[in-house]
């Protein structure tokens, strides 16, 4: 699961709504996948990226969009790195409201829940 | 707090996928093994010899010399190759052993693509001699008796001339013209829409008189043991065929013989391992089906004008073997079959349930009629299925849909697409300018994106596990038919709202009841492999020759299928007002028409002969495992009625595609 994933992810506990964002991220084993820089792309993604929530899941992050950050491309490397290329392959992920756990396993993160915990 | 943990390099990761791979190689490798001894015969050794044998590298399944002999002579000097003809397999003969190890290494488990365009994997094994276990060592199928010059010619004549194929169609004996052969019934017409009769409907006249001393000759003469009480004829000019089926279960008692006029002809006889016999039938012999013949093996005739024969056995009955010195090309001449079965007014109950449509009756789930019955039968019926069937279903869903392509391709650069239901991550990286996260309920289907490294999670269509109001694009191709009641379906399809940005779009394809649309027929209703007895002419061209359409099961063999059930809802093709309590889903007929809306779909786990499966494992003796799926078709207008029900949503367009209706929403 990459960060820009988790970024995503949110949780569907009956009753949290919106407060089931963002979850939070234990992660027991990471790897690291080279994927080829696309600037376009990431600078792209920056405006779509929730930044808090990104802080909290990950360490060496600057603490927002930098000015002008469409064309410093040491910034967007690291944002690039972040993102894409960080890989969580076993973790945990909690929601923030109910403190349900939802497992990553072989990089796969399991939202599914059972019948009495899902919103109707 | 994401501390990174243990960084694992590339590099252990790919030597752990390696070994669970090679595990699978293994296991594929003895499977094939095994099949080649316990089905041909063919005893494998260990050792290296100068001859091999290549599983998967036949004519019976498509693989020419052309193609097999260039590959083989890049590892060293080929004495012979044998490639016997309708054999999933050929034998190479090397001038040294050296050669033929070398063959081996380079060779097994190596994928190629057949003549059909399909992906197939070779297995290599050496053997002592190329030789295959005569096919007359092979027993008919049990129950199976051909009886020759069972009628005098003279006879013959008589009774082809009294079949009235000009008959006023008006007349209760009606005559149908199908596609392929002309066809007349008495006693009880036989209808093809659900392969029973109505047993209470029986055609005036009964049997033609010209008959009845031949059955009763029959019967005195112990060739038959039951008088029958309905008959078929059946008239196929060269090139004509029929597709493999058993006769169904319910409708008729255990005997059914036909006798063949006018010319000979090869019925070929498929077992559900994969087994296919062909059995010559003399003209003037009538063949008795009982037992295992007749309730678990498929007979059929495949349409072509030549049938090969044994060239020493004459027209004499039997196995046609393949003895590649032995065979010869018999001319089909206009044959007339004269099919007698007689009517069962009691459930079957024989021993092969799998195949039993009266068994089968009791086991199969009813129409849901409410949420929680809805749930359960997701579970059963489409989330359990998915979860076994992964690999397989994987392994036939390569092509992505142009127009969910085009779709895909349309989004700026930078976009971010939800992929709800995404299966095998057909779509997740079909456009590199995109990101794409796939969401799907089945385990196993994500797991599979995830060997190719596309972003996936596990999760239900119902409660998408992403943020909302934050997705510039969601699909949800072949997903919400799944879903069992009408609130259901649309709840997804709210979800799919939720998750866009204002102006975001949706693009969502399901199941069309209408699988034949402005008089073309679907893929669906059209693709259908040679073999299977259709008319090589209705093969698509637009179609990749040999694959299989999207989003349906495997061709497998015509289920039993069960007779028409009660369409709840109303709107099924044929549906009035029938009753609706307790109504069980009816099991569909893969590569026809739906006749209901809800209903079961079968899917073969062993599929088509010539994948990159090896050659027809067999585990057990019984019939190939046959999962169903459950289904809600659409049928016109339903799609874009429910999206009308959506908010904040506005239907941009509306289409029908290849056996789908399609929509693509925008949020406003």
């Amino acid at each position: 699961m990459k960060l820009l994933t988790h970024n995503l992810l949110s949780s569907h506990v009956r009753g949290v709504g919106p407060r089931g964002f963002p979850l939070r991220l234990q992660a027991t084993e990471v790897r690291i996948n080279p994927v080829e820089f696309n600037p376009d792309f990431v600078a792209r993604m920056i405006p779509k990226v929730e930044w808090a929530a990104l802080l909290e899941a990950a360490d060496t992050v600057p603490k927002g969009p930098i000015e002008g950050y469409e064309h410093d491309e040491k910034f967007l490397r690291q944002m690039h790195h972040v993102l894409l290329e960080v890989d969580v392959l076993e973790g945990t992920l909690q929601c923030p409201e109910s403190g349900r756990l939802f497992p990553i396993s072989r990089g796969i993160p399991n939202m599914l829940l059972s019948d009495e915990e899902t919103e109707t | 707090m994401a501390a990174p943990g243990t960084v694992m390099d590339s590099n252990h990761q790919s030597s752990y996928k390696l070994s669970k791979t090679e595990k699978k190689f293994l296991r594929k490798q003895i499977k094939a093994r095994h099949t080649l001894l316990r089905h041909e015969g063919i005893e494998t050794v260990s050792c290296a010899t100068r001859s091999l044998v290549v599983a998967n590298g036949g004519l019976g399944n498509n693989v020419s010399r052309n193609q097999l002999l260039p590959m083989l002579e890049k590892c060293g000097l080929v004495d012979a190759l044998l490639m016997p003809p309708n054999k999933p397999y050929a034998f190479v003969r090397y001038k040294t052993a050296e050669e033929a190890k070398k063959a081996y290494v380079t060779l097994n488990g190596k994928e190629i693509v057949d003549d059909l365009g399909q992906k197939i994997i070779l297995y290599l094994n050496f053997v002592e001699k190329a030789q295959w276990k005569e096919l007359g060592l092979q027993a008919l199928p049990p129950g199976l008796m051909v009886v020759e010059e069972i009628i005098s010619s003279e006879d013959e004549k008589i009774l082809l001339e009294s079949v009235n194929w000009t008959e006023d169609v008006d007349s209760r004996n009606v005559q149908k013209s199908l596609k392929h052969r002309r066809v007349k019934h008495f006693g009880y017409e036989f209808h093809y829409e659900n392969n029973s009769v109505d047993k209470d409907k029986p055609l005036p006249g009964g049997l033609p008189d010209i008959w009845d001393s031949i059955l009763e000759k029959w019967l005195k003469e112990g060739f038959i043991k039951h008088k029958p009480d309905q008959l078929t004829v059946n008239q196929y000019e060269p090139g004509h065929g029929i597709p493999a089926h058993i006769d169904t279960h319910s409708a008729f008692e255990e005997e059914i013989v036909s006798l063949s006029l006018g010319s000979e002809i090869v019925m070929d006889f498929k077992h559900p391992d994969g087994v296919t016999v062909p059995v010559m039938l003399p003209r003037r012999s009538l063949l008795v089906m009982t037992g295992e013949s007749r309730y678990l093996w498929t007979h059929g005739i495949t349409p072509r004008k030549f049938d090969t024969v044994q060239a020493s056995k004459g027209h004499r009955s039997g196995i046609i073997t393949s003895d590649v010195g032995d065979l010869t090309l018999s001319k089909r001449r206009i044959r007339t079959s004269f099919t007698f079965r007689k009517v069962r007014r009691t459930p079957c109950n024989c021993s092969y349930p799998l195949v039993c449509d009266s068994q089968m009756k009791e086991t199969l789930p009813s129409f849901p009629e409410s949420a929680r019955e809805a749930l359960q039968l997701e579970r059963e019926y489409v989330h359990r299925v998915y979860e076994e069937i992964a690999e397989h279903f994987s392994s036939t869903r390569h092509t992505p849909w142009p127009r969910v392509v085009d779709f895909l391709k349309a989004l700026p650069s930078g976009s971010l697409v939800a992929d709800v239901g995404c299966g095998n991550g057909k779509y997740l990286g079909i456009n590199k300018e995109l990101y794409m996260v796939g969401c799907d309920r089945s385990q196993a289907l994500v797991g599979i994106c995830r060997e190719r490294r596309l972003e996936a999670l596990v999760g239900d269509a119902l409660a998408v596990p992403l943020r909302g109001g934050s997705w510039d694009a969601c699909i949800s191709v072949a997903v919400t038919h799944h879903l069992a009641t009408a609130e259901r379906r649309v709840a997804a399809l709210q979800e799919l709202v939720r998750l866009l940005r204002p102006g975001g779009m949706a693009l969502i394809y399901v199941w069309a009841m209408e699988q034949e649309y402005k008089k073309k027929k679907s893929k669906y209703l059209r693709e259908n492999r040679p073999r299977q007895g259709e008319d090589e002419a209705t093969h698509s061209h637009a179609a990749e020759p040999g694959r299989l359409a999207e989003q349906v099961p495997d061709a497998g063999d015509q289920d039993a299928s069960r007779p028409g059930s009660a369409a709840p809802d109303g709107r099924a093709a044929g549906g009035g007002a029938r009753k609706v309590t307790d109504a069980k889903l009816p099991v569909h007929t893969n590569r026809t028409s739906f006749r209901s809306q809800d209903i079961l779909v079968p899917w073969h786990r062993k599929g088509n002969p010539g994948r990159d499966e090896p050659v027809r494992a067999t585990g057990s003796r019984g019939p190939d495992p046959v999962f169903r799926r459950y289904y809600h078709v659409f049928c016109a207008g339903e799609l874009e009625e429910a999206c009308r029900t959506l908010s904040h949503v506005r239907l941009l367009q509306s289409y029908y595609d290849q056996g789908n209706w399609c929509v693509v929403l925008q949020k406003v």
